[in-house]
């Protein structure tokens, strides 16, 4: 009975499916990969959108001064051969000769120093100022020698220069802006962009005059990128054949799809964190019951996580109690943990006097059906929720002004493997910080600058400890998302949440 | 009852106005199943937890989405278990009460502006006509769901907001139909005489206006509770209606709407039922129409 359950819904679904199904357009005959994103983007330019489809597009169209191989993390060049620090702020790049930009404008010096004093500008309005403020200015040495000025010491700087930053042609930028860099993208990178019709799709094509970068040649000729909001319809084209890949498919739905056998459905972890946020520093009123240790510990006693991670997010996510991603540097995981123990829970509420719970709003953004899942183990002890999903801009904005006393957050790091990119970003008496814990802060200022690894893991641990004894979190598990595809499509996801299409071929 | 006893009275009488009423009223297919199913749905809503199986609340991850009995489920969920593992007919049950009450409460509310909107203008005339029409004509030039969602989404969702917009949002037709059947019911003799023999005016709108148009009142009443039902379920399916966990029918085809490709009967469940109640209040509305306004039918 148990067997015959998903092989029933799946055949209904396949029927269903059948009977509504297009003539396939895409196939490895016609050397087209169709791709589907869910969100439409604001801009193709890549410094002008905050997206996870804006970074797609930015690793297939442009290219970094260095690059860092996703598998084994180590840095080498792709748009400069060779670099140096020449001093704590300042460091130098040897660029690569012959490489040109795909409407034939020659790559140099005079590209990396325009995009540079470009993004650097504030007045430019660059729309994630953290990947470039660091950045002063470039200088040029010779035609192929660059300098690039630091503000002060940085020592992310590869990182970013292999992420965020890429090289834009100075020539047709300074004349074409923002706007219409958004429209018609040039870049050095594997794929052109041939067709941009915002909100319905973009055609890439592969760049047969692609320099010999660590990225790899392109092997699929041509990719379609079309936006579809609605992931029922995503796999509806899926199943007629208009689609040969889809991302970010929910668990259940991707389960389903690997049950079916025609399709390869690959999960890959993600660094985000899912957490409950509480406000201990009593910002939303004095008197609001978070103030006190006894309600933040009841609240992560009352939270069974690994319930959540089996049956809801699957895959490879995993439980956490810090309030970072476990593989960043400094993470320690020595950390005090919260078992699932409804008991223990309304045993503290009553203690710290709440015998019969309270009431409290409790905000989302995303992820209704985990946030719902979590509401109805607070219920459960006694803590009732009125529950108000908003946009995340909105959250963010009422959180700022500190106006949210519970809330279930998400946070994803940009995918830097250190601790400071989670822990330093949200207790260290920012806007954001629910805490303000003065110790902790102290401990994060040491741990953030100091050049010592030990001393770093040192005082994140204090850090740490502190934070999870005083259970001013609830941390609760790690996110993963699924890849699906068709089988004849050759891919390895990576676990930065990047598509790679340089990395996929035909079967 | 004596008349009855008498032949040659009965003969010269006939069955009473009731009587005919009642017998229309038994013939009339469509009113007798829309009555007995929103009378059956009442009862549910009533009598939830005594006939919930389960706690629509509680919630279990390892059980979830159990298909229905008839599509390979077991007993202990007859209908299944939704996305957290709640008992769906549990659910399904509760959700009859909010939509129940949100339709009973919003058609009263719009109902009593509605009713006292539209007699004023009827009885009154003039100056009061012009406002009240001019009031009309603003309402009716404002599309409800746009209007519903901007409130909403300023206010906050949740089941007072829905009740409370829903109920100023629909009193158009009441004001509509009340005018005009007060504005023909006071052309009446025996209004004039009420007048004539100088009966105030609150008692002549109570006793002689209102019982007159009592029955074009029931079959609004049904309509915009229809229509209200509708609407709550439209704003709770795009998030800004009843929160969760509060079970409420457009709530559950929202939340089932992801997995619509391969559990169907998550969508397909709350919207047949939604459906039938609609159906029924509708068929009950347009029954009492063809009843009790016999001159109305061809």
């Amino acid at each position: 009975m148990l067997a015959q359950k998903p092989t029933r819904s799946t055949l209904a679904a396949a029927v269903l499916m059948a009977s509504v199904a297009m003539p396939a357009l895409a196939d490895k005959a016609s050397e087209t990969l169709n791709v589907a994103f869910t969100k439409e983007l604001e801009n193709v330019d890549s410094y002008f959108n905050s997206s996870r489809e804006g970074v797609v597009l930015q690793r297939a169209i442009w290219d970094g001064l260095i690059y860092r191989n996703p598998e084994t993390n180590e840095y080498v060049g792709n748009l400069a051969t060779s670099w140096e620090w020449i001093d704590d702020t300042t460091l130098e790049f040897k660029l690569r000769e012959g490489v040109t930009f795909h409407n034939g404008e020659a790559f140099n010096a005079d590209d990396v120093v325009f995009t540079v004093n470009f993004v650097a500008n504030e007045e430019n309005g660059v729309k994630t100022q953290r990947n470039v403020n660091w950045m002063k200015s470039a200088e040029k040495i010779d035609d192929y020698t660059v300098r690039i000025h630091l503000k002060e010491k940085f020592p992310a700087a590869i990182e970013f220069l292999s992420g965020p930053v890429s090289m834009y042609p100075n020539e047709y930028y300074a004349e074409a802006g923002p706007s219409g860099m958004g429209l018609k993208p040039v870049g050095t990178g594997p794929y052109k962009v041939t067709e941009v019709v915002p909100g319905q799709h973009f055609v890439l094509e592969a760049n047969g005059n692609y320099h010999d970068s660590p990225k790899g040649q392109p092997e699929i000729a041509t990719i379609d990128i079309r936006t579809i909001p609605d992931v029922n319809t995503q796999m509806a084209e899926l199943f007629s054949g208009s689609l040969d890949l889809i991302w970010q498919v929910p668990a259940d739905q991707a389960n389903k799809l690997a049950q079916m056998g025609q399709f390869t459905v690959a999960n890959e972890s993600t660094m985000r964190v899912g957490y409950l946020q509480m406000d201990a520093a009593g910002r939303s009123g004095e008197d609001n019951p978070f103030t006190n240790k006894l309600v933040r510990q009841a609240v992560n006693h009352a939270i069974n996580r690994q319930e959540l991670v089996d049956a809801l997010l699957q895959g490879s996510s995993k439980v956490v109690y810090t309030p970072c991603f476990p593989s960043q540097f400094g993470c320690v995981q020595d950390v005090t943990e919260y078992d699932y123990d409804p008991e223990k829970a309304k045993a503290l509420l009553a203690e710290a006097g709440y015998p019969d719970g309270f009431s409290i709003d409790f905000y989302a953004y995303r992820d209704r059906q985990y946030a719902e899942a979590i509401t109805s183990y607070l219920n459960a002890v006694g803590i009732t929720t009125n529950f108000n999903m908003l946009q995340y801009s909105a959250l963010r904005e009422k959180n700022m002004n500190g106006e949210v006393a519970l809330s279930f957050q998400t946070w994803g790091s940009y995918s830097i493997n250190d601790a400071s990119a989670m822990v330093s970003q949200f207790f260290k008496h920012g806007a954001l910080d629910s805490t303000r814990d003065d110790e902790v802060l102290e401990w994060l200022n040491v741990a953030d600058s100091s050049t010592a690894p030990d001393t770093r893991v040192e005082y994140y641990t204090k850090a740490l400890q502190k934070i999870t004894g005083e259970a001013f979190w609830a941390p609760m598990f790690t996110y993963n998302t699924n890849y699906v595809f068709k089988d004849e499509v050759a891919y390895t996801p990576t676990s930065d949440e990047v598509l790679r299409f340089v990395d996929m071929s035909w079967k | 009852m004596t008349d009855v006893m008498d032949p040659l009275a009965a003969e010269i009488h006939g069955p009473s106005p009731r009587q005919l009423l009642k017998a229309r009223a038994l013939s009339h297919k469509g009113l007798i199943f829309g009555m007995v199913v929103v009378l059956l749905l009442v009862l549910v809503a009533i009598l939830a937890p005594v006939l919930a199986p389960h706690d629509p609340y509680a919630q279990s991850l390892m059980t979830r989405m159990v298909p229905p009995v008839f599509m390979g489920g077991s007993w202990e969920h007859p209908l299944g278990t939704d996305h957290l593992g709640r008992d769906y007919l549990s659910r399904l049950i509760y959700g009859a009460r909010v939509s129940l009450m949100i339709g009973a409460i919003a058609a009263l509310i719009s109902g009593v502006i509605g009713t006292a909107m539209g007699v004023a203008a009827g009885y009154f005339g003039g100056k009061v006509d012009a406002v009240v029409t001019f009031l009309i004509n603003v309402r009716l030039a404002m599309p409800v769901v746009l209007v519903a969602l901007a409130v909403v989404a300023i206010l906050g969702g949740s089941l007072t907001v829905v009740i409370c917009v829903l109920g100023l949002l629909l009193w158009d037709r009441f004001a509509v139909v009340m005018r005009a059947s007060t504005l023909q019911i006071s052309r009446r003799d025996y209004v004039a005489a009420a007048q004539v023999i100088g009966a105030s005016t609150p008692r002549i709108l109570l006793t002689e206006i209102m019982p007159n148009v009592f029955n074009n009142l029931i079959v609004i009443v049904t309509l915009e509770m229809a229509h209200a039902i509708l609407l709550e379920a439209a704003l709770s399916f795009l998030g800004l209606g009843v929160q969760p966990p509060t079970p409420s029918w457009g709530l559950m085809v929202s939340e089932g709407k992801n997995m619509m490709l391969f559990e169907p009967w998550l969508v397909l469940i709350p919207g047949a039922v939604l459906f039938v109640l609609v159906l029924a209040i509708n068929l009950m509305g347009d029954g009492l129409r063809d009843v009790t306004a016999p001159e109305g039918r061809s």
